[in-house]
């Protein structure tokens, strides 16, 4: 239902049944795991990379209700995990999904109190491990979580088959082992297109079709309340370990690639396999078809960890590698120990050859490699392959960066042309200029990218709709007023309450700018309690000035974003007014992408019946622009750009707006805001006029062209 | 088992900005291997990056059709440096970029690249001119590409009225490293089904720029043609280095005044006609956009020109009949209404500014509608005004500050060049109108007050003052709130 990204056409192929060839994204591979799973009920919170993983959910949710399945678009993580409760008392399986860790942090809670009494029905979390390049969090890695709560972490290679045949193994094993079941995948793992065989989708034994005649008997064992904590806490590792360890054993969920060079070994993560594989090839040690020289152990579950598969693997080796991705080094510790127990002198290497922290690349793991390599050098494997290797691809590391002999300027995202939330940040930029700088909040969403160029806002940024909870303590500290930004995503994920309620609850005094922009924008346009439209058409109807003034704000003023001269008052005010208290301002202006997306379609609809369109937008007179960028360093619009200067006696390059300009207004006005140069003017195209309109139009062009204005 | 094959899997990295459409070109590329019966796997990193930032999309194929049920090879789902097939491009600096990490190796790597820039945030917000060197970048891809396939494929994208990742589509199927013919791609177009013909044309504009190989043309200026009188003055008294820039000059002084003015301009700079060229030039060039100051009645002018309304509805792309709105957006604050006043009133409303400070800082926003006769009458009165601009205040004010500046160049001139162009090039900073040319005026002041009236005063022009001078000229442009310059001329005293 991403407003922006619609799979209407992909889900047509999760009707796939037994034979099929699937080919599609992975996110697309694991709904069609959790269909032929019988999964009975599902839902999550977006956020990238599983942001689309909603959306598929979501436009499969007449497939999925046909089958007599549930789905939920989840307020936020810790919902979502809440939801897999439903698998405690009752044997339905149960799949949630949500951006990690910081989902997983919201989540915790819900997954602590959810894995101490373990569950009947399995329960399964699909994580988007938002780890190494293209992530947008902080980097903490999820084993740490899943092994302190004992929930089973899969790490799958990424093979879509692999992927599908896991999911389907997690249900098994979670019910196996009364454990709910992580599925960790890395970004690139969620947007590989690939493809697999297919099974036919299977409708759960009970379903929102055939439901339960009576909820579960009371038993005391399925509730986290003392005393039975206790037990379960024995639990976990006297039953639901080895439970869990013996099926992954009997069903070889880990693979073991034989290879003649015995006396060394690799055991590597299942997400990492592949770039593996890939640099054995390029080293001339394995085949491009998966066959190696060196014996390989791939963890497709890397919590828990099996002990005797590890020392059986290890048995008899001089040395093995231990690839393991990110710290502290959990698994690593775990051989180590293992190693020790079972009495064995292989040497562990791991964290020693290949960095502590970090996105193991081709490059990085490279060079572990050959460390590893030269440490334990098998005999009879060639050398000197190895070492043209590394000779190449420093020269390609180097080569490129001394030819190019200059670095490239940044290019981080930003706002998009027309963005409302924009400005916002102008015009705080402009208070600045008048009243000093003030300590500001930042929170996660699009508006996050004024900590970028050409706004370079934000003191801190803690979390999720924490923005203003970030700023209690800032506060009482500042002479001036702090201001806390939040998106009405991130208001409604949790700023309502660890925000406005707590800043209520002890009378702070600081300003918070919502960004009413109708949707959680920066995941890809998905619906929110506040949307203008929801995933069944009709709006949630939830409104954010509404609940705000049900809590009491004692000021709140609601200013539609482009009017930023409004809004350099208001801030000016929200500033400097003696009324004490939270001071709230709904910074209102429909997301950019989805407007012009709605207004596409009506306008083409317009032109079609010959109504009359107005197509605005802005233009530079070059003739009159200084070429001092004041302009762009206001607002860093995409559209607006710059060019050579006209003038050849000038040599600073003038702004310029590009067709792309949506003709959003700011421009205008920023220039009456800032008093910047008389060079922008607003032109608004008329189509399809009305007869009237086009005899004034006429008139006007007669008489200014007699005037000398041309034509 | 491992007796090891040299075939291996072909790759192709695409660099491109967020909302480019690299995710369709990819999936393109994608559907046109599996129609060959190729094995393929694509990966990419959205997330955020779609918001307009720089991100990449990957894609491995074998280039061998594999018998069914035969072992699938493993790829990879991330590039390696220097085992980069293909490098596509979307944009000039993103190309250097991707040169930069290495993904580009003269053993393998095909670059295609359009020439195009879309400038970085970091680029435009520069106070001056911030654009990245180019040159680098086409001698990078000179000594690091196996093959290049370059040209300006945003232009081709335009005229074939397709997105650039069509005529990307057919630069890479022209290149020749994939095994897929170009029918195979033309046809995964057809079966997609949007936007069909213009996706066609603009494939066949890549396919055809491919096979060309790259022609950037540099568009050449039209000379401007002066006055002839006033040519025939610079014809005979001025070294051809400068004929140019007077010529220039001349003809946009006419325009801003009259012929007067023009020869007024000429007569000043007679003084460096013979001497060193580097400094007649320089002096011309910043004399002439002195003169040339920014004021209402120049703004109006502008405003008014005949020709503007047909280029901004072609901008607008309306068609005739379409009618277009035009709206002006002007602030004027009290100061700029005093500067174009006749001196004697100006001086009387600026001293009323000066009484009332709240006054002098306020200005009038006000919006003129140029398509309207009345908004037009308005800035065409206004327009034609600039006929006694002689006598304004502004123009009185102007006139003394460019002497005092062409005496200080001349005093220089007699004992060092280095300074007497320092000073040339200080005129620079002054450009715009409100706080623009404020904080310029600010800047060219301080520098001066500060570096240039002490050396004056004892007549003891070093070549280390050009020096100064010089690092206080970047200082200026570093940051708007002129602490960069502050510091430096802290130093230097």
């Amino acid at each position: 239902m991403g407003a922006e990204r619609s799979f209407a056409k992909e889900v047509e192929q999760l009707r796939a049944g037994d034979g099929d060839v699937f080919f599609g994204e992975g996110i697309l591979a694991v709904t069609k795991g959790l269909l032929q799973s019988g999964v009975a009920y599902v839902g999550g919170y977006q956020g990238a990379p599983v942001s689309h993983l909603i959306d598929v959910l979501v436009d499969a949710e007449d497939l999925m209700t046909e089958l007599g399945m549930h789905v939920e678009t989840c307020a936020n993580e810790a919902a979502a995990a809440a939801m897999l409760g439903a698998s405690i008392n009752y044997p339905l399986r149960g799949a949630v999904t949500w951006k990690s860790i910081v989902g997983t942090n919201v989540a915790a809670d819900g997954l602590s109190n959810l894995c101490s009494p373990g569950v009947m029905g399995g329960a399964l979390i699909v994580v988007g491990e938002d780890y190494g390049e293209g992530a947008s969090i902080i980097q903490e890695r999820t084993l740490a979580m899943a092994m302190k709560s004992t929930i089973w972490l899969m790490d799958p290679r990424p093979d879509l088959q692999n992927i599908v045949d896991m999911v389907e193994h997690s249900f098994e094993m979670s019910e196996a082992s009364n454990s709910p079941v992580m599925m960790q995948l890395r970004i690139r793992s969620c947007h590989v297109q690939g493809e697999f065989i297919a099974k036919d989708n299977v409708s759960p034994d009970v379903g929102t079709k055939n439901k339960f005649a009576d909820p579960a008997v009371f038993e005391y064992d399925k509730l986290a309340h003392p005393p039975v904590t206790f037990s379960h806490e024995k639990l976990k590792v006297s039953a639901r370990l080895p439970a869990a360890q013996r099926y992954i054993v009997e069903h070889g969920l880990n693979e073991l690639i034989e290879g003649e060079q015995n006396s060394v070994g690799i055991i590597v993560q299942g997400g990492i396999y592949n770039i593996l594989m890939r640099r054995l090839h390029v080293m001339g040690l394995a085949d491009a078809f998966g066959n190696s020289q060196i014996p390989i152990l791939v963890l497709n579950v890397t919590h828990p960890l099996v002990p005797d598969q590890i020392t059986d693997f290890c048995a008899g080796k001089n040395a093995v590698l231990m690839v393991e991705e990110g710290n502290p080094e959990f698994m690593e510790h775990q051989v180590n120990t293992m190693l020790r127990k079972a009495d064995l002198n292989t040497s562990l290497h791991g964290k020693d050859v290949l960095p502590a922290a970090g996105e193991y690349t081709a490059d990085v793991l490279q060079e572990g490699l050959v460390s590893f390599l030269e440490l334990a050098m098998p005999t009879g494997l060639n050398k000197s392959g190895i070492q043209d290797l590394v000779a190449r691809s420093n020269d390609a590391r180097s080569g490129g960066k001394i030819s190019l002999g200059q670095t490239s300027p940044p290019r981080p995202p930003q706002f998009c042309t027309g963005c409302p939330e924009r400005p916002v940040f102008s015009a705080i930029k402009i208070i600045e200029q008048e009243v000093g700088k003030v300590h500001i909040s930042a929170d996660i969403g699009c508006h996050a990218f004024a900590t970028f160029e050409p706004f370079s806002m934000g003191n801190s940024i803690l979390g999720y709709g924490m923005s203003l909870a970030s700023a209690a303590a800032v506060a009482p500290f500042q002479q001036r007023r702090s201001i806390s930004i939040m998106g009405d995503g991130g208001f409604w994920h949790n700023g309502l309450t660890s925000g406005v309620v707590s800043t209520m609850l002890n009378a702070g005094d600081s300003i918070l700018i919502i960004m009413q922009n109708g949707y959680t924008s920066a995941t890809g346009q998905q619906f929110i309690p506040n949307s203008a439209a929801g995933r069944h058409k009709e709006p949630p109807g939830m409104d954010i000035g509404k609940t705000l003034k049900g809590l009491g704000v004692p000021w709140m003023k609601t200013i539609r974003t482009y009017s930023v001269s409004v809004m350099v008052d208001t801030l000016r005010e929200a500033l400097t007014t003696d009324v004490p208290g939270l001071k709230v301002i709904i910074a209102d202006g429909e997301c950019q992408l989805a407007r012009q997306r709605r207004l596409r379609g009506e306008n083409a609809l317009k032109l079609e019946r010959g109504e009359r369109v107005v197509t605005p937008r802005f233009g530079v007179d070059d003739e009159i622009c200084s070429g001092d960028h004041a302009c762009i360093r206001l607002s860093g619009c995409p559209s607006l750009g710059i060019k050579d200067n006209p003038n050849p006696l000038k040599s600073d390059p003038v702004a310029t707006v590009e067709p792309s300009c949506v003709g959003c207004g700011l421009c205008g006005e920023v220039t009456h805001a800032a008093t910047l140069c008389p060079s922008f003017y607003q032109v608004e195209k008329v189509t399809n006029p009305g007869a009237f309109e086009s005899m004034m139009q006429s008139l006007r062009k007669g008489t200014i062209s007699m005037l000398g204005g041309g034509k | 088992m491992t007796e090891v094959t040299n075939v291996r899997p072909t790759t192709l990295l695409i660099a491109a900005m967020g909302g480019e459409g690299g995710g369709v070109l990819t999936s393109w590329i994608v559907n046109a291997a599996r129609s060959s019966g190729l094995v393929v796997q694509a990966t990419s990193i959205p997330g955020v990056a779609q918001r307009t930032g720089a991100t990449t999309y990957y894609i491995e194929i074998w280039p061998e059709v594999l018998p069914k049920g035969a072992p699938k090879p493993v790829l990879a789902l991330a590039p390696a440096i220097g085992e980069v097939d293909i490098l596509a491009a979307t944009e000039y600096v993103e190309t250097g970029r991707m040169i930069e990490a290495g993904y580009v190796t003269p053993d393998r790597t095909t670059v295609i690249a359009s020439d195009h820039r879309v400038f970085t945030t970091h680029e435009k917000v520069a106070m001056g001119d911030g654009r990245t060197d180019i040159a680098p970048i086409k001698k990078a891809i000179a000594e690091r590409a196996r093959l290049a396939i370059v040209s300006d494929m945003r232009a081709l994208s335009m005229k074939s009225g397709a997105v650039i990742n069509a005529v990307m589509l057919g630069a890479i199927s022209g290149a020749g490293v994939l095994p897929i013919p170009a029918e195979t791609f033309e046809a995964g177009i057809r079966a997609e089904g949007k936007a069909v013909e213009a996706n066609l044309r603009g494939f066949n504009a890549g396919l055809a720029a491919a096979t060309a190989g790259s022609g950037a043309a540099d568009e050449n200026k039209s000379v401007a043609h002066a006055h002839s009188a006033l040519s025939h003055m610079i014809t005979n008294d001025f070294p051809l280095a400068a004929h140019p820039v007077l010529e220039e000059a001349v003809t946009r002084l006419i325009d801003y005044l009259d012929v007067p003015y023009a020869n007024l301009y000429l007569q000043r700079l007679e003084a460096y006609a013979k001497g060193d060229q580097e400094l007649l030039v320089s002096v011309a060039r910043h004399l002439a956009v002195r003169m040339g100051y920014e004021d209402i009645y120049r703004v109006a002018q502008v405003k008014v020109r005949p020709e503007r309304l047909a280029r901004i509805r072609a901008e607008a792309g309306a068609k005739d009949g379409e009618p277009i709105k035009v709206r002006e957006f002007f602030k004027p604050r009290l100061s700029e209404i005093s500067d174009v006043l006749p001196t004697g009133l100006g001086q009387w409303l600026q001293n009323v500014g000066i009484r009332n400070p709240r006054l002098a800082g306020k200005s009038w926003p006000m919006l003129v509608e140029t398509t309207s006769v009345s908004g037009y009458l308005r800035l065409s009165i206004l327009a034609g005004l600039r006929r006694i601009r002689r006598s304004s205040l502004r123009f009185g004010v102007e006139t003394r500050a460019i002497e005092s500046w062409l005496e200080t160049i001349s005093l220089a001139m007699q004992s060092n060049h280095k300074v007497a162009l320092e000073i040339s090039e200080s005129a620079g900073l002054i450009k715009g109108y409100g706080d623009t040319h404020q904080r310029g005026m600010k800047s060219y002041t301080l520098i001066m007050e500060q570096l240039v009236k002490p050396a004056v005063s004892n007549n003891d022009f070093t070549d280390q003052l050009a020096m100064q001078i010089s690092a206080a000229r970047s200082a200026a442009l570093a940051d708007p709130d002129g602490q960069t310059l502050k510091a430096t001329l802290e130093n230097a005293a």
